[in-house]
């Protein structure tokens, strides 16, 4: 069976290439793909610890349905959001949103 | 049993029930109406509903678990000053003029105070992160509920992108949290904790759970969306995020920490850092306290001004996080209770000055006295208990907050990060006397905008400015009752 450890070096992998990419991209359509990278990094820990810890209790399977279910929630909310800026602005470019400073 | 469940989650249940049933109202009987009557129905329902829920969380003062939920008399009556928020915040909607679709406004109002019942009571990791996430998602909503308004929906996407970004780090650092103790219940994760040995590991997951939280309490350096948020937010919503989710947020951070990592709490005192959660939380405050209340003297928007003092605030009350035992937690949530009030009475004033426009600055409230009295007197009664003037609420809400930090385990150790505060809280007296010397010394525009004229919201205003004055002179009976909540409780 492949360790424990080889499936959390890729989550961490995982989560900073979502990091990176929400902090980089100018896109907000990308820079929310970047968060979900990053929920299902945090996923795939979930899963890992119980396929290898006891396997009886069930809590980190749960947590990781829950988790989706919150993650297509947030997907939802964010894309409503990108389409009501979209309306006012026509693009979906971050460093253009610059109404809000001081 | 499932019946007793059902009792025990009333209160929770009727606030949903209220949600749809104000929905269902506002679509279908009231749908022709002009729109201040259909803000009135809703508002009525939702104040009704939520004077329900408090009325019945004053029977259930029992201490029990319930499955992932822990009650006890603390958590109901936190829960009851959240209620009384989302009242006020409701009332001082009645005049709102920014949006047409009253029902889906009154309604995500609930289900964000829903979020944060279960989150008060909640002390199992799956169940807290659901609930924030219910109380996000509908305040992210909230904010973008302006929709005429670019400055609403910038604000929206900017607080929905960190937001959610924290909410990974969160995820992220419970998903370590259980790896490492195999459970995510806060009781079991402190028993595991205590025989095994801190780790690298660990820390890393407690820092991302913290930065998680951190966001939520606009700490700096997570604070970066508070103030586009608060200023492009409609200002009734912008004084609910102020208010409510901060009690709720502060709340669930105390408990995680208190109840799931006592051991692993290590030491801010000067010179003598040990590693832990106490050395992080010192240094958000600093930053917090330092960075809110020097930016916030630059502002010209009072909207932005009130979210550079709720970081410096949020600093302030991270203190308390230092005492330990109740008269820690008693201190933290005497001060954040007060400070809710406060802040929810001076966004309320700013809603009524700018009437439903966007006319917020400092200079749309000149000689704001000569027009509106009663209205100045309040927001000079928020203004003085915000930067801690001793007769009212907010003074006694530092006070105690501060000789808690300095009664902790370290001691006088902690005695630079009081020194800290209180310099910090020094400088923003300025700001503050700014905006009331705007209100009391500029002369009157010529042509001045006119003032919203809103009978119940300003008679909500004048209530809060009255309890920040009560809970200032007699502190005792709110400290008295959270005590003996406090020692009944199983916190």
């Amino acid at each position: 069976m492949t360790p424990l450890t080889h499936y959390l070096i890729f989550s961490a992998l995982l989560f900073c290439i979502g990091f990176a990419g929400a902090m980089m991209r100018r896109n907000a359509i990308l820079v929310l793909i970047g968060i979900e990278l990053m929920l299902n990094a945090a996923n795939l820990n979930f899963i890992a610890f119980w396929r290898y810890g006891n396997t009886e209790a069930i809590s980190g399977v749960m947590f990781t349905i829950f988790s989706i279910a919150i993650a297509a929630a947030e997907a939802a909310v964010g894309l409503a959001l990108v389409i009501a800026i979209y309306r006012h602005r026509r693009t979906m470019q971050m460093d253009k949103f610059d109404t809000l400073k001081g | 049993m499932h019946l007793e469940w059902l009792r025990l989650l009333a209160p929770e249940t009727i606030v949903v029930v209220t949600a749809l049933i104000v929905l269902m109202a506002d679509l279908t009987l009231f749908r022709q109406k002009p729109i201040t009557f259909r803000a009135a129905v809703a508002g009525m329902i939702a104040t009704l509903g939520c004077l329900i829920a408090i009325f019945w969380l004053e029977e259930l003062s029992v201490s029990q678990k319930l499955g992932m939920l822990s009650l006890s008399p603390l958590t109901q009556m936190i829960k009851q000053a959240i209620l009384a928020l989302t009242i006020f915040t409701a009332l001082i909607s009645f005049s709102a003029k920014f949006t047409r679709h009253i029902g889906e406004y009154f309604a995500l109002l609930l289900v964000a105070t829903v979020g944060l019942l279960f989150l008060i009571s909640s002390e199992n990791l799956l169940m807290i992160f659901v609930s924030l996430e219910l109380l996000s998602l509908s305040l992210y909503a909230m904010v973008a509920f302006n929709k005429a308004s670019l400055a609403s929906s910038e604000a929206a996407l900017k607080y929905f992108l960190f937001g959610g970004m924290a909410a990974a780090f969160t995820l992220y650092g419970i998903s370590l949290i259980y790896g490492l103790t195999g459970s995510l219940e806060l009781p079991e994760i402190a028993t595991k904790l205590s025989a095994q040995t801190a780790t690298p590991a660990l820390f890393l997951a407690l820092v991302m759970t913290l930065i998680g939280f951190a966001f939520k309490l606009a700490a700096a350096p997570f604070h970066l969306w508070a103030p586009d948020a608060y200023q492009g937010a409609p200002t009734q919503i912008a004084s609910f995020i102020a208010s409510g989710s901060k009690i709720g947020s502060f709340f669930v951070l105390a408990r995680i920490l208190a109840v799931g990592f006592p051991q692993n709490t290590g030491s801010a005192a000067f010179c003598s850092w040990t590693s832990g959660w106490a050395p992080i939380l010192a240094l958000l405050a600093v930053i917090s306290m330092l960075l809110g209340n020097i930016v916030a003297i630059m502002q010209s928007s009072v909207k932005r001004l009130l979210a550079y003092s709720a970081i410096a605030h949020g600093g302030y009350a991270l203190l308390a996080f230092f005492g330990t035992g109740t008269r820690a937690m008693s201190a933290l949530m005497f001060y954040v209770i007060t400070y809710a009030i406060t802040v929810l009475g001076a966004f309320a004033v700013v809603a009524m000055v700018e009437n439903g426009s966007n006319r917020e600055q400092m200079r749309d409230f000149a000689g704001l006295s000569r027009r509106a009295p009663v209205l100045s007197a309040c927001m000079a009664v928020f203004m003085l208990s915000l930067a801690g003037i001793p007769p009212l609420a907010g003074f006694f809400g530092k006070f105690y907050v501060f000789t808690v930090a300095l009664s902790g385990p370290q001691n006088l150790g902690l005695l630079w990060l009081v020194i800290v505060a209180i310099s910090a809280s020094a400088i923003s007296l300025y700001y503050y006397l700014q905006v009331l010397k705007q209100i009391y010394v500029a002369d009157v525009p010529a042509h001045p905008a006119p003032l919203d004229t809103n009978v119940i919201a300003r008679g909500a205003i004048v209530v809060l400015a009255a309890a920040v004055v009560l809970m200032g002179c007699l502190p005792g009976p709110t400290l008295e009752k959270l005590a003996t909540a406090m020692a009944k409780s199983i916190f």
